[in-house]
């Protein structure tokens, strides 16, 4: 079904922030670090202050004169400043906010601050941050989330490893040991809906309308910034793909407004998102060791995420995917070492799955190098080596609904993976197809600090308002939670209305990101909805002294279960209004803990779920020019029970549109002195309707034991799936197995090239 | 953006003078679809900014003789034109290639003359088809063979207060056939890697080329008419001989390295557009 909203957003009658307009708001402009590493001399801000129209500046002066003004937030790792205190450690770093009446005001005034920097020697990669003596981006760390794990003296600002087996046994029993260096560069969400944020703090208490993704770690954070409490609103949001998973705005603009005495509003140009959170550059090494027949035996997988200047946000990700850089696979020794590293970058971001995206390019690129080199077909590899329900993962964790094969042979299926690809009598176009497969985790912090909360209510108008805290950002959260209160009450979705991300109208929640929604806050929503439906049954029976078990919840009210529907019942408007006390009730999804198998044992629990899937894509490359095209792609997930069939279907083809831009063409592109070159859309590629191949939805909707009526998350997968399948159709096409995106036509055309002059 | 005066005066003549007088304060917009970007971008910074829209006059396509169009001419109007597809096929189809319907519906084929960026596709085409611009000012109207009008990236022959008002179009000879081709990297609303227009003329009681002309836009600091096309002149257009042709083609151009790729690949790109532009261009010759 279309989602609830959908109409409305076709109309334009949904408000997102960029609407917003609070009485007496002012307007904030951030002024910016233009180099990526430098020392703040000084700040002179009289000329800006002078400027009539302008309300104040915030500069590091200001933040320091509060004392009930902490300087450093971040609610994952520690080590942002409101604004530069001592230094500026990437392009765009915010050195000053200035608030004026209006924002052309503010955005002149901007350029009035002057702003003394000594420039520093920047790193503006992995390879510069690791070298010895390199520069410093931070002189100490401050991580809060507990699995993060710094290296002092360097900027590792978090190093971990997992594994399982015997990794140097695994190898020794390996037939072949192959190894592969891959890389990805940065890249941008490019969300519609670009970062925005109104601040207001008066009489105590802060309120912050922001499109965030995760409003209530971001209360926290602010009351503990600024010793009040807190409210967070969102409304709709056009789109975060992980860009507005953690604060980067919101504590420096709370902070304006506080200075400001009024209402202050921020929205980012498109550019200055490019500044704000990307997605980071990626790196690895992967050594798989295989029996002749194919089997996997062992893998190690290290792998370098570059941060950027901040590790509010990159860090975490890059450790969470260590769960999953080894892959689909049944591997009795593995290794995988993660390295999250501070550079001169703009802070980095999840991705819609990211790294995991990128582990699965490294290691299924490799799969079909050992699949060639062994004479082996590319889908016999995969079936040999795909997990099955019962496997252990290498997180420990004991594997159920892993329909990795069936994900496989659906998407292969689908793009008529067994039919002779068109001839090109002319040499002239080169085709070939690739598949991939991936595994994901969700989010799964440890049992005490699981929050996802549901609350289900009654009103006097006979409606049930469904109030979650999962930010609605136009992945139809609202009607697939509204789809499972209606069948958990038994009422149609007119008796049902959903509040949305409003911190102090909903219960806690802790972020919408990792495809977790659906899953967690869905099983909220069933237990709430199963408490409630107790409490208006006995409502119902005493108002129409009956036994409750006589009675039944129906569209139009309470109703006799043998009633026919011609009186006897009560309508839900009346229950509500008779009964006088809220009819109301809340229910919770804990995760974490562990898992008792039908083996009798008990297992980890690294991820509540696991969702797997598959992309199948065919190119097309012009050997005159190296450009490759996608023909047809098809993406297959797992879905556990498909609560709204079309949303997985648009969630599934957004994430393949989207990804085919990093994966084809898109990159941030620094020049020597790391100044970005491209920030801004007329230089910056995006995949638009016209690169969109033919393509193909496909699900997997076992059920899935424990998930709100059998579903799971899959919100991110359609993304992850796509560079590995399209390097390995590169590959089939050309003979050439590329090791980095994006394939880019010169880069593309260089390596026939190459291979042409080798055949000579 | 910072708050800027907005005229919009009603005639060729008043635009001009308000040029003239505010100098480099003063900016010029047709249909906007490059200016309001350069403007959001802080790329200008006009006091003021002159909207040509009001002009009457300006808008319209006539086919009589020479294809005559008007510069707030939408390109989508071009494209769609009745009588430059027939007769000046090369140009529509340029036009037909230009970014998005959205951007086409915006843009002005004047306001893609005057604004003099490399990579767009119709002055490529306009070159091949050897048109030449109409512009005026307060002191009176002149034309300029495009192959003079461009001096350098966004720049142009234009003196200061001068404004493009139409392009005309010579008509080719019969038995000619047209194409245009471009290569983008993603969408098609990117900035060309590079584009190439070809224009061949048969003579049909011999099949040998009576007449050829080839233009590549991105391809050098200003469009690039490529002699080497006069190379099929008395030949028969044959692949072999047009793939010669283009790689001599190829070879005058001076393409730029940037994010679009290096130079070696842009030489490639065009000796392969121009090549297959050629190729397509005598099969229409020929239908």
């Amino acid at each position: 079904m279309p989602t609830l909203e959908a109409a409305d957003k076709a109309a334009g009658r949904v408000a997102y922030m960029g609407d917003l307009v609070i009485p007496g708001m002012a307007h904030a402009k951030i002024v910016r670090s233009p180099l990526p590493h430098a020392r703040i001399v000084a700040i002179d801000a009289e000329a800006a202050r002078a400027l009539p129209g302008v309300v104040c500046v915030l500069t590091r002066d200001e933040v320091r004169a509060d004392p009930d003004m902490e300087e450093i937030y971040g609610f994952v790792y520690r080590d942002a400043p409101l604004v530069a205190i001592d230094k500026a450690r990437h392009q765009g770093d915010i050195v000053a906010v200035v608030v004026a009446e209006d924002a052309a005001t503010a955005e002149e005034a901007a350029e009035l601050v002057d702003v003394d920097y000594e420039e520093l020697p920047a790193v503006m990669n992995v390879r510069e941050a690791l070298a010895d003596g390199a520069p410093r981006v931070h002189e100490e760390f401050f991580p809060i989330a507990p699995e993060l794990r710094p290296q002092a003296g360097t900027n590792i600002c978090h190093h971990a490893t997992i594994g399982c087996g015997d990794i140097a046994r695994g190898f020794a029993e390996a037939d072949f040991v192959y190894e592969d260096e891959f890389s990805a560069p940065p890249v941008q969400h490019c969300a519609l809906d670009l970062h925005a944020v109104v601040a207001q703090v008066e009489d105590g208490q802060i309120t912050v309308w922001t499109n965030c993704q995760s409003p209530f770690p971001l209360g926290r954070e602010l009351e503990r910034m600024f010793k009040m409490p807190a409210r967070v609103i969102v409304p709709y949001v056009g789109g975060g793909f992980g860009s507005k998973s953690r604060d980067r705005l919101e504590c420096v603009i709370t902070a304006a407004a506080k200075l400001a005495g009024r209402p202050v509003r921020c929205v980012l140009s498109q550019e200055e998102t490019f500044m704000t959170f990307i997605r980071p550059a990626y790196a690895n090494r992967i050594q798989t060791g295989v029996k002749r027949d194919g089997t996997i035996v062992a893998r190690r997988n290290t792998f370098y995420v570059d941060v950027g200047g901040y590790a509010i946000s990159g860090a975490r990700s890059a450790n969470n995917t260590l769960k999953v850089a080894t892959g689909p696979y049944r591997i009795p020794h593995a290794e995988v070492n993660c390295y999250a590293v501070y550079t001169n970058k703009p802070p980095s971001s999840p991705y819609r799955g990211l790294p995991t995206t990128q582990h699965t390019m490294a290691y299924e690129a490799q799969l079909d190098r050992i699949a060639r080199d062994l004479g082996m077909d590319r889908l016999e590899i995969r079936r040999k080596n795909l997990v099955r329900d019962g496997d252990t993962h290498v997180t420990g964790d004991y594997l159920r609904s892993a329909h990795a094969r069936e994900c496989m042979e659906k998407a292969a299926a689908a793009i008529g993976w067994d039919a002779p690809l068109p001839a090109s009598p002319d040499g002239k176009t080169l085709r070939g197809r690739g598949v991939s497969c991936t595994i994901k985790y969700t989010l799964t912090p440890a049992r005490q600090m699981s929050e996802n909360g549901a609350e289900i209510a009654l009103g006097q108008d006979g409606v049930f308002e469904i109030r979650i805290g999962t930010v609605n950002i136009g992945q139809g959260s609202d009607t697939v939670m509204a789809q499972i209160a209606g069948d958990a009450l038994g009422v149609g979705l007119d008796a049902l209305r959903v509040v949305h991300s409003d911190t102090a109208r909903v219960p806690v929640d802790s972020s919408t990101t990792a495809s977790r929604s659906t899953y967690h806050m869905g099983r909220a929503v069933v237990e709430a909805a199963g408490v409630l439906k107790g409490r208006i049954l006995e409502a119902a029976a005493q108002l129409l002294e009956r036994g409750a078990d006589s009675l039944a919840l129906t569209s139009e009210g309470v109703e006799p279960e043998d009633g026919g529907g011609d009186g006897g019942g009560v309508s839900y408007a009346e229950l509500a209004r008779r009964v006088g006390s809220p009819l109301a009730a809340q229910g919770e999804c804990i995760v974490g803990g562990t898992y008792d198998a039908p083996d009798g044992k008990t297992y980890p629990i690294a991820s509540t779920f696991w969702t797997f899937a598959s992309c199948a894509a065919e190119v097309e490359v012009d050997a005159e020019t190296g450009q490759a095209r996608i023909v047809q792609a098809a993406a297959a997930a797992t879905t556990g029970t498909a609560i709204n069939p079309r949303s997985i279907e648009t969630q599934l083809e957004g994430g393949v549109g989207q990804e085919l831009g990093p994966t084809l063409f898109e990159q941030m592109t620094w020049d020597e002195s790391g100044q970005l070159l491209n920030a801004a859309l007329l230089d910056y590629p995006l995949p638009t309707m016209e690169t969109m191949p033919r393509y193909e939805p496909r699900y997997v909707d076992h059920p899935f034991e424990g998930g709100p009526f059998g579903a799971k998350g899959m919100g991110e997968v359609g993304a992850v799936v796509v560079p590995g399948a399209v390097l390995n159709a590169v590959y089939d096409a050309t003979g050439v197995l590329f090791h980095e995106m994006p394939l880019l036509p010169h880069k593309i055309l260089e390596a026939l090239d190459a291979k042409s002059a080798a055949a000579q | 953006m910072r708050p800027f005066e907005y005229i919009r005066p009603g005639a060729v003549g008043e635009a001009s003078q308000i040029l003239a007088e505010r100098g480099d304060g003063a900016f010029l917009i047709g249909g906007g679809s490059a200016a309001v970007v350069m403007l959001r971008l802080g790329v200008v910074r006009p006091e003021c900014v002159v909207d040509l829209g009001g002009v009457a006059g300006l808008r319209g396509i006539e086919a009589n003789g020479a294809l005559r169009i008007g510069a707030l001419t939408p390109i989508r109007a071009l494209e769609l034109d009745g009588g430059a597809r027939s007769r000046w096929g090369l140009l529509a189809e340029a036009a037909s290639q230009v970014a998005n319907v959205r951007v086409r519906n915006a843009a002005t084929v004047g306001g893609a003359v005057a604004y003099g960026e490399p990579q767009t596709d119709t002055p490529t085409a306009l070159t091949a088809l050897g048109a030449s611009v109409r512009a005026a000012s307060a002191k009176g109207e002149r034309a300029v063979p495009i192959g003079e009008f461009y001096l350098g990236p966004y720049e142009t022959v234009l003196a200061p207060g001068e404004i493009v008002v139409g392009v005309d179009v010579p008509e080719p000879p019969p038995h000619t056939g047209g194409a245009h081709l471009k290569f983008t990297i993603g969408s098609p609303e990117n900035k060309p890697v590079a584009n190439a227009s070809a224009l061949v003329t048969l003579d049909p009681a011999s099949g040998k080329c009576a007449g050829a002309r080839a233009a590549m836009g991105a391809a050098g600091p200003t469009p690039v008419a490529a002699q080497a096309a006069e190379g099929l002149l008395g030949e028969f257009p044959s692949p072999e001989r047009i793939a010669e042709v283009a790689a001599a083609a190829a070879e005058e151009a001076d393409p730029m390295e940037d994010l679009r790729g290096p130079v070696w690949h842009k030489r490639r790109v065009l000796k392969v557009l121009v090549e297959r532009a050629l190729l397509c261009a005598t099969q229409r010759a020929q239908a």
